[in-house]
């Protein structure tokens, strides 16, 4: 299925920007607007990324206005990464993240770079190889809900922008849950609920009337640009996630918000 | 000084931390000394903690011999807090120990590894002229570098005599030149000379009306 079929009825739905009732159950998830059976949604999200990975970097520097390189850099700051540590950089697609993790862990730590889609795990090695970062990084083409490493692994696991892609987000969790060391912490990066009504009203006309354009301009693909405004409208706001890591057994678990709410860093460590 | 909520709210240690890491990179780019070495401190981390800014600054080389900044502080080899008018005193060597002792500067871990950044710094050598005339030509660069340094000689002929009547004003002038004080005072002993003037001219003036009604 093309990512224009995918989303004919997420199209209609940029006339009513609000996002519609809940009506997933157990077998069923979210793509976006649209309530899909659970099986579909990997292969929906990967064709959104297989359309999308080469033009991912400079839709993101023009979606965002360059700000999405500030909330990564806040990532970065608020992981207390040390020289040594392993950290899991979790559908970390183009490597922003890992490229910088790679330099600051040195020569004794080590970097995965993980991600489902392999369109965009090989923009992500083709960038960071083209940077000279060789020496601490792994690829793993790899689904967060079934993370194919050891129990204790990593010092810290990082998913940016990936979460609400993945179709069950508590399992998720849990599997990052187990891959974490004891005294490890997670830390998730995901566009949020805006504050202030303001900013919200503002940030949806943004999102269902300029960005669908740009992407369609930019990439070629304005559609899979307005799955990833519905979905950002679907994915649980900032009190909810914080619960859902608790519930996956994760303490000292904060958010801060950034840019109004636009996007929110989450934190949980495992003890 | 910001408060550190207002800094983390704009995103301002990321704003900075980015500009320096993108000004810092730039300037070993073009640096054109060949006995500049990153390798004495590759992966070692400097952690800058300025009392003017809420965040810290940690320069970080990474095995690539690119200079990394950020806030991050649980990784530093060597901690300076102090502030930007200290950091400026810091170039005197000498000065250090009693900088120490007057709780202006305060080191933790290893110092030879903020000597070793220092050291990197000066050593940095940056041919202008020549990256200037990659972009627009050396006649232009010549001209542009001309005018400079007419404008610089002339700003330092300007400030030399600025600091001349500066200095003039303050050894000798300042000590002649009344005080607002001394001048309010002076005002209001005029005003009351003024005001017995008046009394003395009314008294007369009674006097001479007294006097020429007796005549």
């Amino acid at each position: 299925m093309s990512s224009s079929d995918q989303n004919s009825q997420a199209n209609d739905s940029s006339v009513n920007q609000q996002a519609p009732v809940d009506t997933s159950n157990n077998s069923t998830t979210h793509f976006g607007y649209k309530t899909i059976e659970k099986d579909d949604k990997i292969s929906m999200v990967a064709g959104v990324f297989h359309s999308v990975a080469k033009q991912y970097d400079v839709m993101n520097d023009l979606m965002s206005f360059g700000i999405h390189r500030l909330w990564k850099r806040f990532t970065i700051d608020a992981s207390g990464v040390r020289p040594g540590n392993k950290v899991l950089d979790l559908a970390g697609g183009t490597g922003d993240l890992t490229a910088k993790f790679s330099q600051l862990v040195g020569r004794d730590g080590k970097v995965v770079l993980a991600d489902i889609n392999s369109s965009m795990l090989n923009v992500g090695r083709d960038k960071l190889r083209d940077k000279g970062l060789v020496q601490n990084i792994e690829y793993v083409q790899a689904n967060a809900e079934y993370l194919p490493f050891e129990e204790n692994t990593f010092d810290i696991v990082t998913i940016a922008f990936g979460l609400r892609n993945v179709t069950d987000k508590d399992k998720a969790l849990r599997s990052i849950y187990s891959v974490l060391k004891p005294g490890g912490r997670l830390l998730v990066l995901e566009f949020s609920k805006p504050e202030h009504e303001l900013l919200n009203k503002a940030y949806d006309f943004y999102s269902f009337n300029i960005l669908p354009k740009m992407g369609e301009l930019v990439a070629k693909d304005g559609d899979s640009y307005q799955y990833l405004a519905e979905s950002i409208r679907m994915h649980p706001d900032q009190e909810t996630l914080k619960g859902m890591m608790e519930n996956a057994g994760f303490e000292q678990t904060t958010f801060k918000n950034l840019t109004g709410g636009v996007v929110a860093l989450h934190k949980g460590y495992k003890f | 000084m910001l408060t550190s909520k207002i800094a983390n709210e704009l995103l301002l240690p990321q704003v900075l931390t980015a500009a320096l890491e993108l000004l810092i990179n730039k300037a070993l780019l073009l640096n054109i000394n060949k006995g500049l070495s990153l390798q004495t401190v590759s992966e070692k981390t400097l952690t800058l903690e300025l009392a003017e800014l809420a965040f810290p600054l940690s320069f970080t080389v990474s095995s690539q011999a690119k200079v990394m900044v950020s806030s991050l502080t649980e990784r530093s080899d060597c901690t300076i807090s102090t502030s930007v008018s200290t950091l400026k005193k810091l170039k005197e060597e000498q000065q250090i120990t009693q900088l120490i002792k007057q709780g202006e500067l305060d080191v933790i871990g290893d110092v030879k590894i903020a000597q070793q950044f220092a050291a990197i710094a000066q050593s940095l050598e940056i041919d202008w002229q020549s990256e200037l005339a990659k972009h627009i030509g050396d006649v232009p660069t010549h001209k542009i570098l001309q005018f400079g340094n007419k404008v610089t000689k002339s700003l330092g002929k300007h400030s030399t005599l600025l600091q001349a009547d500066v200095g003039e004003y303050i050894v000798h002038e300042k000590r002649l030149v009344a005080s607002s004080g001394q001048v309010k005072r002076f005002n209001q002993q005029v005003a009351d000379v003024s005001n017995k003037v008046d009394k003395i001219n009314s008294r007369i003036n009674t006097l001479f009306s007294q006097l020429s009604s007796k005549k």
